[in-house]
């Protein structure tokens, strides 16, 4: 399968006088899409491709072959060899990455195989049959990727990754009212599934929205965010950790290093070696990815910085990219968490956010798949989805409480190739969440 | 190629298969990205090939996708997708059905007026750096932006009903912006704003008046940094073409799409408030609101003569006199609700799956220039250029921030605010729309990025407004 890339690396070590880094991916996935509690359809998709950027000095030349073959290696890379004299430099450039050690060798199945489609629906089935008890059908994806990553360069790096994500997400939607609630599995391992406690776990939320429908007014209100919404929104707080965001000034993290800007029970890592996540081998360029600590008892650690940043801000070069998320649990039970609300919600997940400032970490967004009004320690009834206008910033300062259990909660990157990752967060109780309007609808 | 992909529909003629269609498209792509001044991305992809089989057994569709077109992907290609079919045909409650329709062929051959691919290339990296070096960042503007995507797609269709079509478009999508920071806040403007592309080649830039307006994106981000914001609950808002687009796309364009009806983006993109009662009575907006989808402009990004399951393109109204009148389907979809698919099926690439997907949406014209709709506004806002957006699961609320909105008094512009956002309801906000500026200011407004379905898919499609303005909105977001 290599044999490609080994052709465009021989080409390459001809010219001397280039440096060149070059990614051969080779894809696949497996794609179940369900609806009303059955198939809407079934998709196969594979893809082999070979990227190269190319410096000649300061000057700088990329292209991407998808299906490649040497015919077309030798097209593009004529076309690049005639252009790349005439292109203007880009003086921040310094050096390709030089980071040449390998990450220990994990055990990996291709779950394409493993899961194949009679198994992912005989599982849908269960779980269908269970939801139609109290009248909700499900929808969802039930997904394999396999993946296949080798990395050269001519500072002499030669990496090689593989990764298997599974994602099911499971939306049941009642048939009257169109109440949602969600469970989702992610990981690489699905010895980590549990039948029995995912339709447990599902069970617990149709009984929750049996409840009637409410609607709030806008205010701020004490919330219990549920590990998926606590995990994007520092998902998007990480984004104002990379260097890259430093470097066009919409970190809200500039001039924050090492100083305490959330409570002490705030620790969020990049760690990409726990087992019950989608593992990563390499970030950045090839660079080993290892555990970083970005907030540590709420002081901002470090920023995610590549090769390219390390020589333009002088940051400490790590190739972390964000993709595997850990916050830390705290020492709460969640029954403890629920029950110590007198008047406030608990959001089960989020849609639509977008930055009205990074700077800021000012945003917009909306709830949904089960919003809740808790009254008393209780749940009480289901609530309209609502917008929030917030800073994250903000929100991670009104930390009250952290559950002490962490869950692994799955995420898919949408716009490009349907790459999966995960990330890790427990409940969190947050005080003074700022609800600003309703959508007046489930 | 057409012999190619006839063979592979011979292969698919068989009576276990109702229906199969086959897509093979080669797409040429290239970025070139300029920040603070410096070349930092030239990246290319040439001829990047992709070949998509959809087939219906059983009453369920399987579909199986490759970038590679070799006769033993077809062959493993074709075993995939009717095994996806067969399989998902276990877990199936309702058997996809329609009509048949009469086969139809075309042809088409867009030609750029400059092709971004043949031209020069020292006349584009020189036209993008000079660009670049004039928004070079200096004083209190800390970054800047210039970015180029070029994109020609070839595409072939054919179907076991027997059309068949060839088709080459270019599109171009242009964009500049810079950030200025100040006292560690940091304020933005861009050009020509949020849906900056066009079926066009290089020429995109001189149309769109690039150097004409480094000037003003320079001042207006740093007169941003000392602008007031809007301290009224409720104010009339005047919105620019490039930010109603968006507005047009988010609250009745993906609204309208029917697939999310029957819940087939829940796990996704979402639902809508729409239902099917709706059809024919609903008050979507006010009287003079007539919105609707043409897939047979060519010179929108979303022209095609047929789509991605072979209806030939079509103009629909979606809303006519601001009542609801029909839908974007498929052929599935508007046989269960007892309407003409409205051509509106399409895949990204040829192996992606085709889904209900936005063409030419358009809002009609109305009457007058821009200038005389702010001379007779007494109190308001103009809005454009986007900065940010935000819609329910339903598409009912939405919430906009655009990077600067110009203040109106007494019919004259007075001055700026920054970050002006408002919120609203999809129906009362369009039904609040009481003027709609002429065909003098109807242009295409245009994007690369409308995401949806899963896989992902990343949509190319346009929206033909003029500017509108809408009575009494929401402006006040507390935070």
């Amino acid at each position: 399968m290599h044999k490609n890339l080994l052709y465009l690396k021989a080409e390459l070590d001809k010219h001397p006088e280039l440096k060149y880094e070059i990614i051969q991916q080779n894809w696949q996935t497996d794609f179940l899409r369900f609806y009303q509690s059955q198939t809407n359809y079934n998709i196969s998709k594979d893809n082999c491709s070979l990227s190269c950027a190319l410096y000649k000095g300061k000057k700088l030349y990329s292209f991407e072959l998808d299906g490649p073959n040497p015919d077309k290696i030798d097209a593009a890379f004529s076309e690049a060899l005639s252009l790349i004299d005439s292109l203007p430099e880009d003086p921040d450039f310094r050096d390709l990455e030089n980071e040449l050690s390998l990450a220990p060798p994990r055990k990996l199945a291709n779950n394409i195989d493993e899961l194949d489609l009679s198994r992912k629906t005989k599982i849908l089935s269960d779980f269908a049959q269970k939801a139609a008890e109290y009248d909700f059908e499900l929808y969802g994806t039930f997904i394999c990727n396999y993946s296949q990553y080798r990395l050269v360069n001519s500072n002499g790096m030669d990496k090689s990754s593989t990764n298997s994500p599974i994602y099911l997400e499971i939306k049941a939607v009642h048939n009257k009212n169109q109440v949602t609630v969600l469970e989702t599995f992610g990981g690489e391992d699905f010895g980590y599934f549990d039948q029995d406690a995912f339709r447990e776990h599902l069970v617990a939320k149709l009984v929750h929205a049996q409840n009637p429908v409410v609607d709030v007014e806008p205010g701020d209100y004490e919330v219990i965010l549920a590990p998926r919404c606590l995990a994007e929104f520092c998902q998007y707080l990480s984004s104002g950790m990379s260097a890259w965001s430093l470097d066009q000034h919409s970190s809200y993290f500039e001039d924050k290093l090492n100083q305490k800007i959330f409570p002490s029970c705030v620790s969020i890592t990049d760690d990409p070696g726990d087992p019950e996540m989608i593992g990563k081998d390499y970030g950045s360029n090839g660079h080993i990815y290892k555990k970083l600590d970005l907030i540590d008892k709420g002081v901002f650690k470090a920023f995610m910085c590549d090769s390219y940043f390390h020589h333009k801000l002088g940051l400490p070069k790590n190739g972390n990219t964000g993709d595997c998320i850990k916050i830390a649990p705290g020492e709460h039970k969640l029954e403890d968490m629920i029950s110590s609300v007198t008047k406030g919600l608990y959001i089960s997940s989020l849609h639509y956010m977008n930055f009205i400032n990074p700077r800021e970490t000012s945003l917009t967004g909306l709830t949904r798949d089960g919003t809740f009004l808790i009254v008393d320690g209780k749940i009480k009834a289901v609530v309209n989805n609502l917008r929030f206008t917030e800073r994250i910033a903000r929100i991670l300062e009104n930390v009250v409480a952290l559950e002490n259990k962490a869950y692994t909660i799955p995420f898919s990157d949408n716009y490009d190739s349907f790459s999966i990752s995960t990330t890790k967060a427990p409940h969190a109780k947050i005080s003074g969440f700022n609800i600003s309007s309703s959508t007046k609808t489930i | 190629m057409e012999n190619k992909i006839k063979s592979i529909v011979a292969k698919l003629q068989s009576p276990d298969l109702s229906f199969a269609d086959v897509r093979i498209t080669f797409t040429d792509f290239e970025n070139i990205a300029f920040i603070n001044g410096n070349l930092r991305n030239y990246s290319s992809s040439k001829g990047s090939p992709a070949l998509g089989i959809r087939v219906l057994m059983d009453g369920c569709y399987g579909f199986a996708g490759s970038k590679d077109l070799s006769d033993a992907s077809i062959e493993r290609l074709i075993l995939r997708a009717k095994n996806n079919a067969i399989q998902g045909s276990k877990f199936l409650k309702e058997r996809v059905t329609f009509p048949a329709i009469t086969p139809s062929i075309a042809e088409y051959q867009h030609q750029p007026e400059i092709n971004p691919f043949e031209m020069p290339k020292e006349e584009k990296l020189n036209y993008l750096h000079d660009l670049a070096l004039a928004i070079k960042p200096h004083g209190k503007i800390v970054h800047s932006y210039v970015m180029a995507e070029f994109e020609r797609q070839e595409k072939y269709y054919a179907n076991t009903e027997g059309s068949y079509s060839h088709t080459c478009v270019y599109n171009t999508l242009p964009l500049m912006s810079v950030v200025a920071a100040d006292s560690g806040q940091t304020q933005s403007r861009s050009w020509p704003g949020h849906m900056s592309a066009g079926r066009a080649g290089f020429e995109l830039f001189y149309k769109q008046k690039f150097m004409e307006n480094t000037e003003r994106i320079l001042k207006e981000a740093q007169d941003l940094l000392s602008a007031p914001v809007i301290t009224e609950e409720k104010a009339d808002i005047i919105i620019g073409g490039g930010h109603l687009a968006l507005q047009l796309h988010e609250s009745v364009g993906h609204a309208t799409e029917a697939d999310r009806i029957f819940g087939q983006e829940i796990s996704y993109a979402g639902k809508t408030f729409v239902k099917p009662s709706m059809l024919g009575i609903f008050k979507y907006g006010s009287d003079i609101l007539n919105i609707y989808s043409d897939s047979t402009d060519p010179r929108g990004l979303g022209y095609h003569p047929i789509d991605d399951e072979g209806v030939p393109g079509r103009r629909v109204d979606i809303i006519k006199d601001g009542i609801l009148r029909d839908q974007q389907t498929s052929r599935h979809i508007a046989h269960k609700l007892g309407l003409e698919p409205s051509s509106n099926m399409k895949a990204s690439f040829a192996d992606d799956f085709p889904l209900v997907r936005m063409t030419n949406l358009c809002i009609a014209p109305g009457k007058g220039s821009l200038a005389d709709l702010i001379k007779n506004t007494e109190h308001g806002y103009y809005l454009d250029f986007t900065k940010t957006w935000s819609i329910d699961d339903n598409r009912n609320n939405f919430q906009f921030t655009t990077e600067i909105g110009y203040k109106i008094q007494r019919g004259e512009i007075t001055g700026i605010v920054k970050e002006p956002t408002y919120f609203g309801i999809t129906p009362q906000f369009w039904n609040a729309c009481d003027a709609i500026c002429g065909e003098e200011e109807w242009a295409y407004h245009s994007t690369f990025h409308c995401g949806k379905g899963e896989p992902g898919q990343i949509m190319r499609l346009s929206h033909g407004v003029a500017p509108a303005r809408f009575k009494n909105i929401n402006v006040s977001v507390k935070m």
